[in-house]
């Protein structure tokens, strides 16, 4: 599957895998993500919303568009069929208004996940050492302050915990403030896997897992975000 | 074709050695730098001109490396960039074992005669498996066989550092620095370019040789990054590895369109991979060589907790404060320790809380600082100790009365041997630079590790605690 994926992508020469792909690749290799498929009609997407239960979050799905909530282009906490009716409407009125020239391959159905502490996993290329590891705790955590370890693919799984704990914001995963403890085993899991991940597929230029909701029953990436390499 | 370690062996370790090309206008530098060497040293130069002055040195010229009665097992070139190619044949033709080559102006200068050249030396090399040295480095220093590529390059010293330097400054830097400190390399190696040896090569033959105790690495950047990576696992897990990091790489310029790919700064992948194998990153030389000091001579703790001894009450508090910063606790000291330290302690000007204010009660009687030591060691709150000598009160009661000096020494020594506690001394220069330049450098030959600050000290003693045992 993960092989037809790329190949589909490098036909359509492109680099950005959907979210869809991007994580049926990953459900492939075994990381936990929210299941997601993709609609072109309303009908379909509430087809899929009956099956995967309410309820749902509805995504935009295009190459053209890199942030979508920028866009409108994303409905949260979908409650039932007839609200996912107008939802799925207001995101085509608000997608096409604000971005009229992008080509727009549907919208994606996922089962909206239990909410806990937000972390960030992630893989990148060195130019030196090859694939590596990214880990960090969501939001301003990442984005302000930079709080993120990195590690370089292959992971043992003594640098999966090190990298876990080595971040200043740790405190927050263990608990903190009515946030329950996160599985820290099912995070250094998850990173074991996307070390095995991108070591098995070399092809893989980037990838973002953010948010991933580490709850104290385990851990679910609910976005996801593949980039290519340039060449096959 | 890869290097052979009997070929690698010979480069680094040789028995007959040979230099190409040195010249007058260079105060024949790498000559007079080699004259120590322990085996035959011979020259290499056909120029009429430069024989005399050659000879004068006491040293045997030949007109070639084949004239050479022996096999040399190590030659340094220091020819024109445009003669080298001739000379690595000349050195593949007479099966030298290693060469270094000090010429620069090949690829590293980004013109297109130099990057030709350094393929040229590389095409001749490596099929032959010659264990070339550079270019563009300043190559090999071994105190122990009298290998020097510099005149101030201690000699007739066995060391126990393996440095491995992508720079020859830094390389020479450490070399010299390091021997003002006690401290001295078994090899040392600036390896320029490396285009046939790269640090990965020279990390391994030092993780086997059974003369290095520690390595220390000063890089720039890995032209195979992955074997980098993989070799400095394997190394870290049997000696400590001490890694200086210099520069940023630039990216490669592509579009980034990820958080992750916009936080992995060329920085913090390297720092990860220092973590990540097992080795500690330092950030300048003065680090380097504290790290370097305190995994040498220090014993290993897993615990944080400190007995200080001071000589001031304002030294206590200063002392104090440099180790908590570096994450190390002063915690009271045990009830039986304090019951003891009160039938002797003079409390007067002084205090035993831990740190111990102890001038005037080592004054009273010097016997006093075995007695505190003894304490320290039984007392299950502390894993460590650490001690203020104070330049500004010692300094030059030291030079007059070198048998208080001494007598210091005994002490400390008699501790360290006896306890497994680590143990360390800060020396803070004060006004009394050069009186205290005499004493480290006393102290460290006893094997008694001493900072110039306790700033210093405290990094040190952390940093040398997060390698392993090995």
């Amino acid at each position: 599957m993960t092989a037809e994926v790329i190949a589909a992508a490098r036909a359509e020469q492109r680099t950005l895998l959907s979210e869809v792909e991007a994580k049926q690749l990953l459900a492939e290799a075994g990381v936990n993500v929210t299941e997601t498929r993709l609609a072109t009609s309303i009908d379909e997407a509430a087809a899929h919303a009956a099956e995967l239960g309410y309820p749902v979050a509805l995504k935009v799905v295009s190459d053209s568009i890199t942030h979508k909530t920028d866009v409108g282009g994303v409905e949260l906490g979908v409650a039932d069929e007839a609200a996912l009716r107008d939802a799925y409407l207001r995101i085509h009125e608000r997608v096409t208004a604000a971005a009229p020239n992008a080509d727009v391959q549907g919208v994606s159905v996922q089962p909206m996940a239990e909410a806990g502490a937000e972390v960030i996993l992630g893989i990148t290329q060195d130019q030196q050492f090859g694939p590596v590891l990214m880990f960090g705790l969501g939001g301003v955590f990442v984005e302000v302050l930079k709080d993120v370890a990195f590690r370089i693919v292959p992971l043992e799984p003594r640098d999966a915990s090190e990298m876990v704990r080595e971040i200043q914001g740790f405190p927050v995963l263990e608990g903190f403030r009515g946030t329950p403890a996160a599985n820290l085993d099912a995070i250094e899991s998850m990173l074991l896997k996307l070390s095995e991940f991108a070591e098995a597929n070399p092809e893989i230029a980037e990838l973002d897992l953010n948010p991933v909701f580490a709850r104290p029953d385990g851990a679910v990436a609910v976005d996801a975000r593949i980039l290519l390499t340039a060449e096959s | 074709m890869a290097v052979t370690r009997e070929r690698l062996t010979r480069a680094l370790a040789p028995k007959v050695v040979a230099v190409i090309g040195d010249k007058k206008a260079s105060g024949y530098n790498w000559l007079r730098s080699l004259k120590p060497f322990v085996g035959p040293l011979y020259s290499v130069q056909v120029d009429e001109n430069e024989i005399p002055g050659i000879e004068e040195l006491g040293i045997p010229n030949y007109k070639s490396l084949t004239d050479i009665p022996e096999k040399v097992d190590f030659a340094v070139c220091a020819v024109p960039r445009q003669v080298a190619p001739f000379i690595v044949q000349g050195c593949v033709d007479a099966d030298v074992g290693g060469v270094t080559l000090f010429t620069s102006g090949f690829a590293e200068t980004g013109e297109d005669i130099g990057v030709e050249l350094q393929q040229k030396v590389f095409d001749i090399a490596d099929p032959a498996g010659l264990a070339l040295i550079g270019p563009n480095c300043m190559g090999l220093h071994v105190p122990g066989l009298g290998v020097r590529f510099n005149r101030d390059q201690p000699e007739g010293v066995q060391g126990n550092i393996g440095f491995v330097s992508q720079s020859g400054t830094h390389g020479m830097n450490f070399s010299l620095t390091g021997a003002a400190h006690g401290l001295y390399c078994s090899t040392l190696v600036s390896f320029g370019n490396g285009i046939i040896l790269e640090a990965a090569d020279y990390l391994e033959y030092m993780a086997d040789d059974p003369q290095t105790e520690v390595i220390g690495m000063y890089i720039e950047g890995a032209r195979d990054g992955r074997r980098l990576f993989k070799t400095l696992r394997e190394v870290a897990a049997k000696k400590p590895v001490i890694i200086w990091k210099g520069g940023q790489t630039e990216g490669g310029g592509r579009a980034i369109r990820s958080h992750t790919a916009s936080l992995a700064s060329d920085q913090a992948i390297w720092e990860a991979m220092i973590k990540q194998v097992g080795a500690v990153a330092v950030h300048n030389l003065d680090e380097m060589i504290d790290v370097i000091k305190a995994t040498l001579l220090t014993k290993r703790t897993q615990g944080n907790r400190l007995g200080l001894v001071a000589m001031t009450g304002g030294q206590s508090v200063v002392l104090t404060d440099a180790f908590e910063k570096e994450g190390w606790k002063v915690p009271t000291l045990s009830d039986d320790s304090y019951a003891q330290l009160s039938e002797f302690f003079n409390i007067i000007g002084g205090s035993y809380r831990n740190p111990l204010d102890a001038a005037g009660t080592i004054g009273q009687d010097p016997k006093h600082l075995d007695t505190i030591f003894d304490i320290l060691n039984e007392d299950e709150n502390i894993d460590a100790v650490g001690m203020e000598l104070s330049a500004t009160f010692m300094a030059r009661r030291w030079q007059d009365k070198p048998e208080e000096f001494d007598r210091l020494i005994t002490s400390l020594k008699k501790f360290m041997s006896e306890s497994d506690k680590p143990f360390l001394a800060a020396l803070h220069p004060s006004h009394q630079e050069e009186a205290a330049l005499t004493a480290r450098l006393r102290l460290q030959e006893e094997g008694i590790p001493t900072f110039p600050s306790f700033e210093r000290a405290a990094n040190a003693l952390r940093k040398a605690s997060t390698l392993a045992a090995v």
